[in-house]
């Protein structure tokens, strides 16, 4: 007896001084993150792909507690179980035994008709589920879908038959995109062109250099803008009644009648008569419109197209102000400054930067850079458009730069690293053939370093692009109605406000009125996000792979 | 004792005595050096007489100075910051150590090549230009020639001219240390300091850099610092022997090894320590 709990130490010992218990332990570690990051995004890529994925459109014969029969068009949303209990008011005839009763939450659009969007139905209650071919799904630019069966088509006024609907379509969408254009190109270049030469006029008086002679030139200039833009105003006025010409009408799910005019109508439907391919194409479209529209109805609809822009911009903005500034800070830390306590202390500080909450950066990013920078800016440069700001107020160089300082220290600490790495060898092998310290460093100490600073910027991506506290303070807007690059001089405006995927996320998730319309708006984004990091940070990746390469040293 | 073959010595034609130099004769004149790192003194009032054209070797035990001593020509112990240096050596009759002497411009006549190889992580060709490009010169036709003259002074030219613009890290150690050789006197300099060169090679690539520092000096003067002394006896004219600090004795490399005057030089040629 005895002797045999003595092997069984001995046993024990053995396997543990063997390692494979550690062995086991790291692996399990390694499974968990593993697993919960492929949970996240099997969670977020399934939750906001399905939102592209073209619905089933149930039609749903109910008659309720009080025998009054009802009919709901939608799609199905959402299915839970709640007590019986809840319903103990109701007259609902449950199954003996049966605890929980399953409802469905079901999408019926139709805003002009109920003001909600949504509606529950409970399961006991439906008395027969159909999935009618002919029922429609109405894409709008405003008051969100439209469920049910086209009655007529109505071409100027006169009824014609269904089959013109997709000819006449698609007549709508080629004006819409020419109004678009109109709009956004030539219409927006002539007011901005207007803009500035009010401002023109405003800086000579300002200057006291406005003379007759100018105004009278300014004028005309300002005339000829304006006849211009009569012009245009004229043609975009015949392309709105072009497009208003023709209506629709739907029967909805309670027999009423809606005329629906085709300038609203983005996209018509059979969701129920596609089969598997039709539904993957839709869904492909449905994504790709995603990601090139702008949004619609307060963000819940449409595409997130100037968030994406924003957050690319905002992030490639942010990496050419801190890769230099971070570099040369870990140059003149490593290589010039004195081996002291007052460089120990100062690296510390830099260390610390980084454990300082962003929305502190957001606040010191507010004070300093928006309004005493960007105002001094104003009164230096842009006096004639005060009172109102141009650099004193929140905008896109104004986020980049904070957080170009909040990522700084990353990108410090990791070209450090990469600077003390470099073997001693290197340095002495210049300077021997009479090179200066600065020469070395250039030529030599920089290239070798250069995949520790892509790690560092690498870092750097990856902190700011995810960050959004602080740009809610510096520039961050829910709707921005101007992409911060266009076709107007100076093309690139560092000025304005932008819009931001994780704040984008946070509004339609929060502030949006209709959270649960939004829902899976809010996945799609966040995929979205990951997916734009992922790809900024691959990029940098691949490129410090391609640095590694060429600087590998050998093996000593 | 060990028994030398002083082939080359011998035959020198320029045979030379350490002890009446004439000026032309002189490359480098080391005078009263101390060095110190920090408290403790590394060497202790060197003065030697460097001759020109000559392979002059340092031989002595771990930790005697010989290299300290071979850093203190081009200056690179000016990297230590504890480092002291008193006493004067004599470039051209000029002290590398006075105030306004371009360091850049000192080690630009005064190469050296380590102990490891250290190419660079650039192509061999660009290895070979580094010098010239620092020092200003761009032009495509003279850096070729460079690179082709310094190669094949460094014994390189046929193992390499076909593939100059691949990395210089794929070399072998002994053409990597060939290729820092030949890098080193593509810059044309007076004096080239080699720092125990072959320590980390084989004995094939040590004797093709042996037969290399041979033919260096016809161009050169070397000087070479190196713990193996059967390698000081085949490649050096004059022999330093240093101990703890101390130049202990310094002659031409066929009598310091056959019949050495002082007794630490005895021993340790004899090999009773070090």
């Amino acid at each position: 007896m005895m002797k045999n709990s003595n092997k069984e130490q001995q046993n024990m010992n053995k396997w543990f001084s063997s390692g494979s218990p550690w062995i086991w332990l790291s692996a399990g570690g390694v499974s968990i993150s593993l697993i919960s990051v492929l949970g996240l995004l099997w969670l977020i890529a399934s939750k906001g792909l399905s939102y592209f994925w073209p619905a089933d459109i149930y039609e749903f014969k109910s008659i309720n507690d009080q025998g009054i029969h009802g009919t709901v068009i939608g799609e199905i949303y959402d299915r839970e179980f709640i007590p019986a209990s809840q319903l103990a008011h109701t007259d609902i005839k449950l199954a003996p035994g049966e605890e929980t009763v399953e409802r469905l939450l079901v999408k019926t659009g139709n805003r002009e008709l109920v003001s909600l969007d949504f509606r529950w139905l409970l399961v006991p209650e439906i008395q027969t589920t159909t999935k009618p071919e002919d029922v429609v799904v109405i894409e709008r630019r405003t008051n969100g879908n439209f469920y049910g069966y086209i009655e007529s088509v109505i071409l100027d006024g006169t009824v014609v038959d269904i089959s013109k609907l997709p000819e006449l379509l698609e007549r709508v969408d080629n004006f819409q995109e020419e109004i678009d254009t109109l709009q956004n190109s030539y219409i927006g270049a002539i007011n901005y062109k207007i803009e500035r030469t009010r401002l023109k006029e405003r800086k000579y008086k300002l200057d006291n250099e406005l003379t007759d002679e100018l105004v009278k030139e300014l004028n005309t200039e300002v005339a000829d803008l304006e006849a211009e833009y009569q012009v245009l105003e004229a043609e975009l006025m015949g392309l709105r009644k072009q497009v208003a010409r023709d209506q629709i009408v739907v029967r909805a799910m309670d027999g009423q009648k809606v005329t629906i005019n085709f300038e609203h109508i983005l996209k018509v439907t059979y969701n129920n008569r596609l089969n598997f391919i039709d539904k993957f194409l839709t869904f492909l479209q449905q994504i790709s419109a995603f990601l090139v529209d702008d949004p619609r109805e307060a963000n819940t609809e449409g595409g997130v197209f100037p968030a994406i822009f924003g957050t690319v911009l905002m992030v490639l903005l942010m990496t050419v102000i801190v890769s230099p500034f971070g570099v040369i800070a870990a140059i003149y830390l490593h290589e010039y400054a004195g081996k002291n306590a007052f460089t120990k202390l100062l690296r510390i500080a830099v260390i610390n930067l980084a454990g300082v909450p962003s929305i502190v950066y957001g606040v010191f990013g507010l004070g300093f850079f928006v309004y005493m920078v960007g105002g001094s800016l104003d009164q230096l440069f842009y006096p004639e458009t005060l009172p109102s700001p141009t650099f004193g107020t929140p905008g896109v160089m104004w986020s980049a730069i904070t957080l170009a300082i909040l990522t700084l220290p990353v990108v410090i600490v990791s070209t450090e690293e990469g600077l003390s790495r470099i073997p001693s060898a290197m340095r002495h092998g210049s300077l021997a053939l009479g090179a200066t310290k600065a020469e070395t460093l250039w030529r030599i100490i920089l290239p070798i370093a250069s995949p520790a600073i892509m790690t560092g910027i690498i870092l750097a991506i990856a902190r700011a692009a995810g960050e959004v506290a602080p740009l809610m303070l510096v520039g961050v807007v829910k709707m921005a109605p101007n992409l911060p690059l266009d076709g107007n001089f100076p093309f690139l405006h560092l000025d304005r406000k932008f819009m931001h995927l994780g704040f984008h996320i946070y509004d339609v998730g929060f502030q949006s009125p209709n959270v649960e319309a939004a829902r899976p708006l809010v996945y799609a984004t966040a995929l979205l996000l990951v997916t734009i990091i992922v790809g900024l940070n691959m990029t940098a990746v691949s490129v410090r792979n391609k640095l590694r390469e060429k600087y590998r040293m050998l093996e000593h | 004792m060990i028994s030398v073959t002083p082939t080359a010595v011998a035959d020198s034609p320029n045979k030379i005595d350490l002890n009446n130099l004439t000026p032309e004769q002189v490359a480098l004149d080391i005078k009263n050096l101390n060095l110190y790192y920090g408290e403790k003194q590394a060497l202790q009032n060197i003065s030697m007489a460097i001759p020109k054209g000559q392979v002059t070797a340092f031989i002595g035990p771990s930790g005697c100075g010989k290299s300290t001593l071979l850093r203190c020509i081009n200056r690179m112990n000016d990297l230590v910051d504890i480092c002291k240096i008193t006493g004067e050596i004599n470039l051209h009759g000029e002290n590398i150590y006075g105030r306004h002497v371009d360091v850049a411009e000192l080690r630009r006549s005064v190469g050296m090549v380590f102990q490891r190889p250290n190419p660079f992580p650039k192509s061999i060709y660009e290895n070979v230009v580094y010098g010239l490009r620092i020092k200003g010169e761009n032009n495509r036709r003279v850096l070729d020639e460079a690179v082709e003259q310094a190669l094949k002074s460094a014994a390189l030219w046929n193992e390499v001219k076909d593939r100059l613009h691949e990395s210089a890290l794929g070399l072998s150690g002994g053409q990597q240390q060939r290729l820092v050789i030949a890098r080193a006197i593509a810059i044309q300099p007076e004096v080239l300091l080699l720092d125990e060169p072959t320590s980390a090679l084989d004995p094939i690539s040590t004797l093709t850099i042996e037969e290399l520092i041979n033919d260096l000096k016809q161009q050169f003067t070397v000087v070479i610092v190196t713990h193996n002394m059967q390698q000081a006896a085949r490649v050096s004219d004059q022999t330093a022997f240093m101990y703890m600090g101390d130049l202990i004795e310094y002659n031409d490399t066929n009598t310091l090894f056959t019949t050495p005057s002082k007794k630490k030089t005895e021993d340790y040629i004899t090999g009773r320590y070090g």
